[in-house]
């Protein structure tokens, strides 16, 4: 029977019991000189006293140590640790060793103040150690890299090195595909064919890593298919591994929260642990040293399950921003947050240009317009003009024109033209004021498609029966791919009366219809001219032709055009990608990597990034594939400027939602899966293996230091 | 404890009185206050002996009833005296300076405050009052005499008394059997915190010789009642002895030993015939002196 503690690394607190022995010695108080006549009887007291005073003091001290000692030994959780019987059926004789060290995310997890990989490491050496001289043996570190293994061999200091200077990785890794490689490298011709097989697996037991449903790793032999002895190290020592993770994050924008309201949703998991309830998630906005706690919320959380947390945000401004969630630190710090990189929509100014004016308002041309545009949680900011002040205007204070029903633009066309040339958005509606024919050929370098004739469908008298309504609505484009389920019933059931026909476009000036009516005339048609985008809208802005206007989607609807002719939609970033896979940095031209700054806020310069495998993507820009969980920033230096990070590009990595989960395997199961207990165990815990027995001490510990408590009390009074 | 009565009897009030003189004062009129009347015996005539008759003497005293039983004149001689000679035994040793509370008297002070009441009032009865100062020794003497002059010198005495020396109150009782060859009342004070345990037995040998003694145990509270809980050096204040205990852990062992002894001193008190008080000086110094001179009075009776 062994002493073992679940948390050694608290045994420093057995320092405290020496502190009745410090305070007895070095703050003993002076004593008080004072005269006293008769000091003939405290001399008598003393002498008839001082053996019961001498056995009352020893006992106080022994009390007080004992106390203290007690407590900090139980902090430590001992239990006497009787091994089990070997469960598994020994083949007598040397055995070709492979060791198989996991190196996956969930090693890092800390017990007892030292990293679970530490002790995988430690018990891998010592099984490396234990081989004796005619045993050879290879090893497999089974982390980010494809499991492979050398054929066994005798070279003790390279298998040494190789373990020695493995080191856990963030992401996920198949414990069962690094045994199979395993084993196969025992399988080589180089093995020898006389020795036995043995694999040793140095791991947490998190059932994550492994695949129990493929058939077990076997060694093809002279003789048959031969199971090989599996030993399975438990770096944990049987104890649990409670783990809280932020496996999930998204953040949605939330008109509701206003024109940058973001509605972020976080999912956090509880696994081998107990239900907690109150457990704290901070949510941070901004990246390194200047990222400020934004808002602090408590999450309840289920034994062994996950739940949603969703808090809205408002960002202050536009731009690239992140935000990340964060839960207090455990011990795995690598999933208590996560980041999320992404572009919070710039303001768009919008020139409205009213075609026909009315002083009843709802028969105003850009009523309705103006009104989507303005309202609470739009971003676009719109200025109302009519035709007449629109050759006054300055184009280029605006990143989108709307031209509402204008009859004609005259000596603006050119300065419009170039405006859309240069990046700027331009829609247009039509309506009674609009000839097709002078539009064609005023704005005919504009115009997605040249516009034909007015087309009536319908009166408004007629009913909604023979209305035109929207067909082919190509919902996946960035301006409609809010429409999702029954918003989209919004968009479809809009009656139109009357409408302008659109004629083929020539070649080389394509356009792309969005949305057409039922008849299969183009409603709906966006083009890119130069830098900037034409949207048209085949029909008018306000009720006279359609009632879109005063339907639910036309507000969403308007403000996405703002935002899409603007430029501001496409501006998305990827997601954040999972530790290890490649992610592409693409800079602009001009720009030159300087760095990176990895979640630590470590710099990596670019000889470590080479190191690190960046290399030039097939697709340009930069490929890198980095292999720590966190926030990624980037520094560039552009013509004529120094080093900057550089918002755009940073990047976020997640950790992977696989090794956030540290519920354990049965060894049972494990033990089932390489053949049962004549050929596998787990060894380093006898109780989870069903072989031995675990006896905690540290309840015995707690009553000890009660009783020394009370002893202690007894004495004092 | 103060009396709100009587202030001046408070020790605590006459540790505040610069001299002696004033707190005896203040002691007796406030005892005289507290007594009846007493009844003034003035002077006695005590037979001495007997004497054959010669001419010249007193005719009148010649006894008659010797000369039925003898058929000679047998004249009676009488010897005049006072009606008490007390010696006031002032124990004045290094012990004696003790005081466990700087606004208490010291045992000496309170001591001398008590011999000195108690002088005043002797004479006044026109009872002779002496006093024997013992430092180790018999440090000084003055015989007892019954004019009021006479209290001058034994205050002085007093109050020029320095606590030091050892308790040897041995000395006191060989000069009392030295030089009161007559019938006198003996009144020590003293804390008894003498090297020889056998002191009490000692002055009950002066009651053999037919003096009448009494003792006034003056002791501090702080004595009676240990109020240390601190680690304590403790000095000696009659030699360099010095002993280092923690007051709580020992308090109890030293009432217990000091309650034995106080006991054994009572008991061996009680079997000699020895009239014994035991004076805490935080008490009104009435408390002592008016029981004993009530308990003089009814013997006088």
């Amino acid at each position: 029977m062994s002493i073992g503690f679940l948390n050694p690394a608290l045994l420093w607190g057995l320092l405290a019991a020496a502190i009745p022995l410090a305070i007895h010695l070095f703050f003993r108080r002076r004593p008080r000189p004072t005269p006293f006549p008769a000091i003939d009887f405290i001399l008598r007291a003393r002498r008839e006293t001082q053996r019961r005073l001498r056995i009352r003091k020893v006992l106080l001290f022994t009390a007080r140590t004992l106390l203290l000692a007690a407590a900090a030994l139980a902090i430590a959780r001992p239990r006497a640790e009787r091994p089990g019987e070997a469960a598994a059926a020994v083949v007598e004789g040397p055995k070709a060793t492979a060791i198989v060290l996991d190196a996956s995310g969930s090693m890092r997890y800390r017990l007892g103040g030292r990293a679970l990989f530490e002790r995988a490491r430690a018990d891998a050496l010592g099984a490396l150690a234990a081989l004796g001289p005619d045993e050879p043996a290879t090893a497999v570190v089974c982390g980010a890299e494809t499991p492979a293994a050398e054929p066994p061999g005798f070279d003790r200091a390279a298998v040494r090195r190789l373990l020695e200077q493995a080191e856990a990785w963030a992401g996920h890794a198949d414990l069962t595909a690094c045994v199979g490689a395993a084993v196969r490298a025992l399988a080589s011709p180089a093995a020898q064919a006389r020795l036995g097989k043995r694999v040793v697996v140095a791991t947490d037991l998190a059932a994550s890593a492994w695949r129990l449903d493929v058939p077990p790793p076997v060694i093809e032999g002279p003789e048959g298919k031969i199971l090989p002895e599996v030993t399975v190290q438990d770096a944990a020592r049987g104890a649990p591994l409670p783990n809280l993770a932020v496996v999930g994050l998204d953040a949605e924008p939330d008109p509701a929260a206003g024109p940058r309201g973001y509605r972020v949703t976080a999912a956090v998991s509880s696994a081998g642990g107990e239900a907690r309830k109150d457990v704290p998630l901070g949510l941070s906005a901004g990246a390194g040293p200047g990222a400020k706690t934004a808002i602090r919320a408590f999450v309840d959380l289920p034994s062994g399950g996950t739940v949603r947390k969703t808090l809205s945000y408002a960002f202050p401004q536009g731009g690239p921003a992140v935000l990340q969630v964060a839960l207090p630190e455990d011990a795995l710090p690598m999933d208590d947050a996560r980041a999320v990189a992404l572009v919070v929509p710039r303001e768009v100014r919008a020139l409205v240009v009213d075609g026909a004016p009315s002083p009843v308002r709802y028969r105003d041309e850009a009523y309705f317009v103006e009104s989507a545009l303005a309202s609470a949680a739009s971003p676009v900011r719109p200025k109302l003009v009519d035709a007449d002040a629109f050759p006054g205007e300055d184009l280029s204070r605006y990143d989108v024109v709307l031209l509402l029903n204008v009859r004609s633009v005259g000596a603006k066309a050119g300065e419009l033209e170039r405006f859309v040339e240069n990046g700027g958005g331009l829609f247009l509606s039509l309506g009674d004021e609009v000839d097709p024919e002078a539009y064609d050929r005023e704005l005919g370098k504009l115009l997605p498609m040249p516009l034909h004739v007015v087309k009536t469908a319908a009166s408004p008298a007629d009913g909604a029966a023979r209305a035109a309504r929207f067909a082919d609505v190509a919902w996946d484009h960035p301006a409609l791919s809010i429409f999702v389920g029954e918003a989209r019933e919004g968009l479809l059931g809009t009656r139109t009366y009357r409408y302008v026909l659109a004629k083929p476009g020539p070649k080389g000036a394509p356009a792309t219809v969005l949305a057409s009516f039922d008849d299969g005339a183009p409603a709906l048609v966006e083009a890119r001219r130069g830098r900037g985008r034409v949207l048209l809208f085949t029909s008018s802005a306000d009720r006279d032709w359609t009632d879109w206007p005063i339907r639910t989607s036309f507000l969403p609807a308007m403000q996405r055009f703002a935002g899409f002719l603007a430029g501001g939609l496409e501006e998305r970033r990827e997601p954040a990608l999972v530790v290890g896979a490649q992610r592409t940095i693409r800079l602009e031209p001009g720009e030159r990597l300087a760095g990176l700054v990895d979640p630590g806020g470590r710099e990596r310069g670019p000889a470590e990034l080479e190191r690190m495998g960046l290399r030039e993507g097939e697709r340009g820009g930069l490929v890198i594939t980095p292999r720590e969980p966190g926030l990624w920033q980037v520094k560039v230096t552009a013509q004529g400027k120094g080093e900057r990070l550089e918002p755009r590009l940073a990047f976020a990595v997640s950790p992977d939602p696989r090794e956030s989960d540290t519920r354990r395997l049965e060894p049972k199961e494990l033990t089932a899966y390489f053949g049962g207990e004549t050929h596998a165990k787990v060894e380093g815990d006898a109780q989870a293996a069903g072989a031995g027995r675990t006896i905690p001490l540290w309840s015995v510990l707690l009553v000890l230091a009660l009783a020394a408590f009370f002893l202690e009390g007894l004495l004092i009074s | 404890m103060a009396d709100a009565k009587r202030p001046l009897l408070d020790p605590a009030v006459l540790a505040k009185l610069g001299t002696l003189k004033l707190r005896v004062r203040a002691v007796t009129e406030g005892v005289l206050s507290g007594l009846h009347k007493s009844p003034h015996h003035g002077q006695s005539v005590e037979f001495a002996e007997h004497k054959e008759y010669a001419p010249g003497d007193e005719i009148r005293h010649i006894d008659w009833k010797a000369y039925g039983k003898f058929d000679k004149y047998y004249v009676k001689r009488f010897e005049q005296e006072t009606n008490l000679r007390a010696y006031l035994v002032v124990d004045a040793s290094g012990s004696m300076g003790y005081r466990g509370d700087p606004d208490r008297l010291s045992k000496l002070e309170y001591a001398s405050a008590l011999a000195a009441s108690l002088g005043y009032l002797l004479v006044r009865q026109q009872d002779a009052a002496g006093l024997v100062l013992v430092q180790g020794h018999v440090a000084g003497a003055i015989p007892p005499r019954a004019s009021a002059s006479h209290l001058t010198p034994v205050v002085e005495a007093l109050e020029a008394a320095r606590p030091q020396g050892e308790t040897r109150l041995d000395a006191a009782v060989d000069w009392i059997i030295e030089n009161a060859p007559r019938r006198a009342s003996v009144v020590v004070f003293s804390d008894l915190l003498d090297p020889d345990e056998r002191i009490v037995k000692k002055l009950a040998q002066l009651g053999r010789r037919k003096h009448e003694v009494t003792i006034f145990h003056v002791l501090d509270p702080a004595e009676l009642e240990f109020p240390f809980d601190d680690p304590t050096l403790f000095l000696s204040m009659e030699d360099a002895r010095q002993v280092e205990a923690h007051g709580r852990d020992v308090r109890k062992g030293y009432l217990e030993v000091l309650g034995r002894w106080l006991e054994e001193t009572k008991r061996t008190a009680a079997e000699a015939d020895v009239d014994y008080a035991l004076c805490r000086t935080d008490r009104p110094l009435d408390e002592v002196l008016v029981p004993f001179l009530a308990r003089r009075e009814r013997s006088a009776a």
